[in-house]
C-alpha cells in the first residue's frame, strides 16, 4: 500500500456528511431551555432614537426579555484589530461600535440594532420585535465613499466632521513618482470604482450563547472562521470575562469568504444575555439581515496613472483612492485598503516608482472588511486594467507589454527574493511562464484572427488579460505588528499519537469549506507513512485546541500546515529515540520510511505503532526520556507567500443589446506545491465564479438616503452556473522557499485574478469595433455596455 | 419614488374641492385605503392594504393636509410605518378650473421608502406608482358619476 498522499486528488472526507445533510451547523444545535433572539434594527441609514416603547412587546406571551442600548451602556463596543494612523501621526479614529444604539444616539446604517427581543421561540421574538415602538428622527445620510468627503456631507460621527477614519501614503515619496511621470512618453489614466459587493456565505451567521452557572463557564457556538480570535476579542475587549471561563466552538460552517472573520455585536450579545437569563440564547440571521449586517467587501473609488517611456517600459505608478470603511471600523478593516492593498501595487512588474495616496472614510453603510482576496483584488484590478488599457492606447499587444515589464524569474533559493518598492519581498516567482502557458491554451494568434472577423458582425469578441501576484500565508507576526496589527498571525498545531498508533491532529486553522479534514490528514498520513484512516483532524473548539489565529488570507496550509509539520518532526525525533533504544542501535543508524524505523542497510525495523505503544507503556525505554508521544508547535512564518498566475477571459458582446457572454475563462495559477489538486481546482473554480460575479453581476445599490435597494436574492444578482463557461485551468509549481511544505495558498487566487480579465475583455471587444471606452462601471450590465457603444 | 400625474375631471372646481376635503370620499378614491379616520383638524389616521411585487402588507399611517388653499389645492403629507418598512410622502395637489364643467387635477411629490419596502420593493415601485395613479383618477371619475 502506498502512503504517498501528498499530491493526490483524494475525495473530501468531510463531504459525506455535507452531501447527506448530516453537517452540524450552529443553527442545527438545540440546547435544553434554549431561547431565541431577534433584533429590532434601524430602517434608516442615519436616524436618532428619540424613544423606545417596549410595553406592548413585553406584554406578549412568550417574551422573556427585551434589552436596549440603555441596558448595555456599560458594555464596550466591538473592537478593531488593526491600527493605521493618519500620515501626519494623528491616531486612527475609532468610534465606539455599540452593542445596541441607546436612546438619544443615532443609528448609523440601515440594520444597526437598537433592541434585542428574547423569547421562547423565534416566531414570538419576531412578532414581538414588530411591537417594539421606536420613535426615529430621520437624518441625512451618505453612502458613497467620494461623497463622504464633500464639504456639506452628512457627518457619520459628530466628533469627526470630515468623515475621515485615517489617511495613508505608501511607496516611494510622491516627489520621486511625480519626477518619474514627468519623463513619461505616455501616461495611461483611469478613473474607476471597485464596487461594493456582499460576501453571501451560504450559511448565514448564527450564534448560541450558553452560560453554565455550576461551572461559571460560558460556551459560544458561532459560525466563524476563527473561534480563538472571537474568544480573545469578546473576552478581553467587550465583555471582560476571563478567557479560561469561555469556550468558543465553531462547528461546521457553511462558507465565510472573510465575512465570518470578524467579531460581531450579536456574538457578544447572545453570550451576555445567556448569563442575564440563565438560559441559552440563539440568534440566526435571516438572508435580509445578512445583506444589511455582514461586513461587505471592496468599495474603492480610484484615480490611477501609469507612465511609460517611448519603448513601453513602465516608469511610474501614481494612485489616489478613497476607500469606504462603512459606519464603524470592523475587525481587520483598516488593513484591507492599506497593507493588503498598497503593498501589492508592484504587481508582476519592475515599476521603479510607486506611490499610493489613500483616504479611508466613514459612511452611513455597514462596515467594509476583508472579502475573498481583501485588498489584493483591488490592487490587481487597478494594475491589470491599466496594463490592458495602456496597451490599447499605445497600440501595443497586451501580452507583449507584460512580457517586457515582468520581473525576471527568481526561485528564492539560488536567486534572492524580489524586493518591491512597496515594502514586501516576493519569495519566488516565474511570471513569464504562466502567461506563456495561458497564451498557448488560448491559441492567441488564432483568437486575434477570429476577433478581426467578428468585428465585422454584431457579435464582437474581446480578450482580457490579468497577471496577478498576491500575498498569502499571512503573516509574519513581527512584520504585521510593525504595520499596526494588534495580534500575531502565527498558527498552532498539536499532533497526538494515541497508544495504538492512531493520530489526532488539533489545528487552529478552522475549516469552513476548504477541505482541511482531507488535505491536513493527507499531509500527516504522508509524513508518518500511515493510512489516512488512522488520522483524524480536530478543529474549531477552543477547549480542545491550544490556540488558533483562524482561516483567512489563504493561510491555512502555509501557516497551519507548517505548524503541523513542526509537530510531526518532533514526533519523529522522539520516536527515533524510542526506536533506537528498542532496536539497540544509534539514532543516526535509523531511517524512517513507510511507517517504520529501519536500521540502515538491514531488515531490522520497528513500526510506528509499536513505537507509539512503547511511548505509552514505557517498560523498555530510554533513560531520562518522558513517556508519551504528543507534541504541540507554534509556527510563525518568515515571510508572506506569493502565489501568482495568469487569468484570461474571452467574451462575446452583442452590439445591438450590449449583452456580454463569457465564452472562455482560462486560469493558470502557481500556488506553490499542491497537496490535493482536486481541492485546489475547487478553490480556483469558486474564486473565479466570485471574481466573474463582481465583473458582470454583483454590486450593492444604495439610494440617496442610504437605503440598500437590492438587499435580497431577487434584487442582488449572483453568478449562476449557466452564466459561466467550463473553466480551463492549469497549474505551474514554483515552491515557496520558506515553509516546510513549499505551499503558497490557493483560496483567493480565483477571485483576485479574474475580475480585471473579464472587464478588460469587454473593453477589448468594444475597441475592436471602433468604440474606445476607457472604463465601464462594474457590474457590466447590458445597459452599461450598450451605453458605452451608443 | 417620484409620484406625478395630471387628469381632467368632469366637474366644476368647487365640487372637486369639496370631495377632496371629505374624508369619506377620499377613503373611497385613494387606492388601497380602506378607512380614513379624522383625529384632528386636517389630520387623519389611514389604514391601507398594499401589494408591491414581492412585498405586501397592511399599513397604518398618519395623513395630514397642509398649505390648504380653497379651490386651488393642498399638500398631502403621508407618514406610515409597518413591519415591512416605512414610507414618508409629501404630495402637492393643484386644481385648475378649465371651464364650468371641467377641472384639471395635477399632483406631484416624492415618497421616501425605508426598510424591507426599500430593499425588495424598489424594482417594481415605479410600476406600482403608475398603477396607483391610474386607479386614483379612475376612482375619482367614478365617484363623480355616482354622487
Amino acid at each position: 500500500m502506498s502512503n504517498k498522499f501528498i499530491g493526490q486528488s483524494i475525495k473530501r472526507r468531510e463531504d459525506k456528511r455535507f452531501i447527506t445533510g448530516k453537517g452540524r451547523y450552529t443553527d442545527d444545535i438545540v440546547l435544553p431551555g434554549m431561547l431565541h433572539a431577534h433584533f429590532v434594527r434601524s430602517p434608516y441609514a442615519h436616524a436618532r432614537v428619540s424613544s423606545i416603547d417596549l410595553d406592548e412587546a413585553k406584554a406578549m406571551p412568550g417574551v422573556i426579555a427585551i434589552y436596549t442600548g440603555d441596558d448595555l451602556a456599560d458594555v464596550n463596543g466591538v473592537p478593531c484589530g488593526w491600527q493605521v494612523n493618519f500620515r501626519d501621526g494623528e491616531a486612527m479614529r475609532e468610534p465606539k461600535h455599540p452593542m445596541l444604539i441607546p436612546t438619544g444616539s443615532t443609528a448609523k446604517h440601515v440594520g444597526d440594532a437598537v433592541a434585542v427581543v428574547i423569547a421562547e421561540t423565534k416566531d414570538i421574538a419576531i412578532d414581538a420585535a414588530e411591537l417594539v415602538m421606536v420613535e426615529w428622527e430621520e437624518l441625512p445620510a451618505v453612502a458613497a465613499p467620494a461623497d463622504a468627503l464633500l464639504p456639506d456631507a452628512p457627518k457619520v460621527h459628530e466628533q469627526f466632521p470630515d468623515n475621515k477614519a485615517f489617511d495613508w501614503t505608501f511607496g516611494n515619496p510622491i516627489e520621486e513618482v511625480d519626477a518619474a511621470m514627468e519623463k513619461a512618453a505616455h501616461i495611461t489614466e483611469l478613473e474607476f470604482v471597485n464596487q461594493r459587493v456582499v460576501p453571501n456565505a451560504m450559511e448565514p451567521r448564527a450564534y448560541i450563547g450558553s452560560y453554565d452557572e455550576t461551572f461559571d463557564k460560558y460556551t459560544l457556538y458561532t459560525s466563524t472562521q476563527n473561534p480563538h480570535l472571537i474568544r480573545l476579542l469578546m473576552c478581553a475587549f467587550v465583555l471582560g470575562i476571563p478567557e479560561h471561563k469561555v469556550r468558543v466552538v465553531g462547528p461546521d460552517v457553511g462558507g465565510g469568504f472573510g465575512s465570518k472573520i470578524y467579531h460581531y455585536t450579536e456574538e457578544a450579545l447572545v453570550t451576555w444575555s445567556s448569563k442575564q437569563l440563565g438560559q441559552p440564547v440563539k440568534w440566526t440571521s435571516d438572508r435580509s439581515e445578512a445583506f444589511l449586517t455582514d461586513a461587505h467587501g471592496r468599495d474603492h473609488a480610484t484615480k490611477a496613472e501609469m507612465g511609460f517611456d517611448a519603448d513601453g517600459n513602465i516608469l511610474g505608478l501614481r494612485i489616489k483612492t478613497v476607500a469606504n470603511m462603512g459606519a464603524y471600523l470592523s475587525t481587520f478593516a483598516p488593513a484591507v485598503p492599506t497593507y493588503l492593498h498598497g503593498t501589492l501595487l508592484q504587481g508582476l512588474y519592475t515599476t521603479p516608482k510607486i506611490n499610493i495616496d489613500m483616504t479611508c472614510v466613514f459612511t452611513h453603510t455597514v462596515a467594509v472588511d476583508a472579502y475573498r482576496g481583501a485588498g489584493r483584488p483591488e490592487a490587481t484590478y487597478l494594475l491589470e486594467r491599466l496594463m490592458d488599457l495602456a496597451a490599447l492606447e499605445m497600440g501595443r499587444d497586451p501580452a507583449e507589454l507584460r512580457f517586457q515589464n515582468f520581473i525576471p524569474p527568481f526561485d528564492g533559493v539560488e536567486q534572492p527574493g524580489y524586493q518591491t518598492q512597496v515594502a514586501l519581498q516576493y519569495d519566488s516567482g516565474n511570471y513569464e511562464a504562466v502567461l506563456k502557458r495561458g497564451l498557448e491554451m488560448l491559441a492567441y494568434d488564432d483568437f486575434r484572427k477570429e476577433q478581426a472577423e467578428a468585428a465585422k458582425t454584431n457579435k464582437i469578441l474581446g480578450v482580457g488579460f490579468s497577471t496577478y501576484v498576491e500575498a498569502c500565508g499571512i503573516a509574519p507576526s513581527a512584520v504585521v505588528g510593525s504595520l499596526g496589527a494588534r495580534a500575531g498571525l502565527f498558527e498552532s498545531a498539536q499532533v497526538r499519537v494515541q497508544p495504538t498508533g492512531k493520530v489526532s491532529v488539533f489545528t487552529g486553522s478552522h475549516s469552513h469549506g476548504q477541505g482541511h479534514e482531507t488535505t491536513f490528514v493527507q499531509v500527516v498520513a504522508d509524513k508518518l507513512g500511515i493510512p489516512m484512516d488512522d488520522v483524524d483532524l480536530v478543529h474549531g473548539d477552543s477547549d480542545t485546541i491550544a490556540f488558533g489565529m483562524g482561516t483567512y488570507g489563504s493561510r491555512s496550509l502555509a501557516v497551519g500546515g507548517s505548524a503541523i509539520v513542526k509537530s510531526i518532526d518532533k514526533i519523529l525525533e522522539k520516536g527515533g529515540k524510542i526506536a533506537a533504544h528498542k532496536l539497540e542501535c544509534a539514532e543516526g543508524d535509523l531511517e524512517y520510511a513507510e511507517g517504520k524505523w529501519t536500521v540502515k542497510g538491514t531488515d531490522k525495523s520497528i513500526s510506528f505503532g509499536d513505537v507509539a505503544l512503547t511511548a505509552y507503556v514505557p517498560h523498555i525505554y530510554p533513560a531520562g526520556l518522558e513517556p508519551g508521544l504528543d507534541f504541540s508547535s507554534f509556527y510563525d512564518p518568515a515571510n508572506f507567500t506569493y502565489p501568482f498566475g495568469c487569468h484570461i477571459a474571452v467574451v462575446e458582446v452583442d452590439k445591438e443589446t450590449g449583452k456580454v457572454t463569457l465564452k472562455r475563462m482560462i486560469a493558470v495559477d502557481d500556488v506553490g506545491n499542491v497537496i490535493n489538486p482536486m481541492i485546489v481546482d475547487g478553490q480556483i473554480h469558486g474564486g473565479l465564479a466570485q471574481g466573474i460575479g463582481q465583473a458582470l453581476f454583483e454590486g450593492t445599490i444604495y439610494d440617496e438616503n442610504g437605503q440598500l435597494t437590492n438587499g435580497s436574492y431577487m434584487d442582488y444578482c449572483m453568478p449562476r452556473a449557466d452564466d459561466l463557461p467550463m473553466f480551463e485551468t492549469d497549474r505551474q509549481v514554483t515552491p515557496c522557499p520558506h515553509n516546510p511544505l513549499g505551499v503558497k495558498g490557493a483560496g483567493e487566487a480565483g477571485a483576485i485574478g479574474s475580475t480585471p480579465a473579464v472587464v478588460n475583455a469587454v473593453i477589448d471587444a468594444l475597441w475592436s469595433a471602433g468604440h474606445k471606452p476607457k472604463d465601464i462601471l462594474m457590474p457590466l450590465t447590458s445597459e452599461r455596455v450598450w451605453q458605452a457603444m451608443n | 419614488m417620484q409620484l406625478s400625474g395630471t387628469h381632467v375631471l368632469n366637474a366644476p372646481v368647487g365640487r372637486v374641492w369639496t370631495m377632496l376635503m371629505d374624508p369619506v370620499t377620499l377613503a373611497r378614491i385613494v387606492p388601497a385605503v380602506s378607512s380614513l379616520e379624522q383625529i384632528d383638524d386636517n389630520q387623519y389616521k389611514a389604514l391601507a392594504e398594499i401589494k408591491m411585487g414581492p412585498v405586501s402588507g397592511s399599513f397604518s399611517g398618519n395623513l395630514s393636509l397642509l398649505n390648504i388653499r380653497e379651490n386651488e389645492g393642498y399638500s398631502l403629507h403621508v407618514k406610515q410605518t409597518s413591519k415591512i418598512g416605512n414610507a414618508d410622502a409629501l404630495i402637492n395637489i393643484a386644481l385648475k378650473s378649465l371651464d364650468n364643467d371641467q377641472t384639471e387635477l395635477t399632483f406631484d411629490g416624492d415618497a421616501r421608502l425605508s426598510g424591507l419596502l426599500a430593499r425588495t420593493g424598489q424594482r417594481v415601485i415605479s410600476g406600482v406608482a403608475n398603477t396607483l395613479t391610474k386607479q386614483f383618477f379612475a376612482n375619482f371619475d367614478e365617484a363623480l358619476i355616482h354622487e
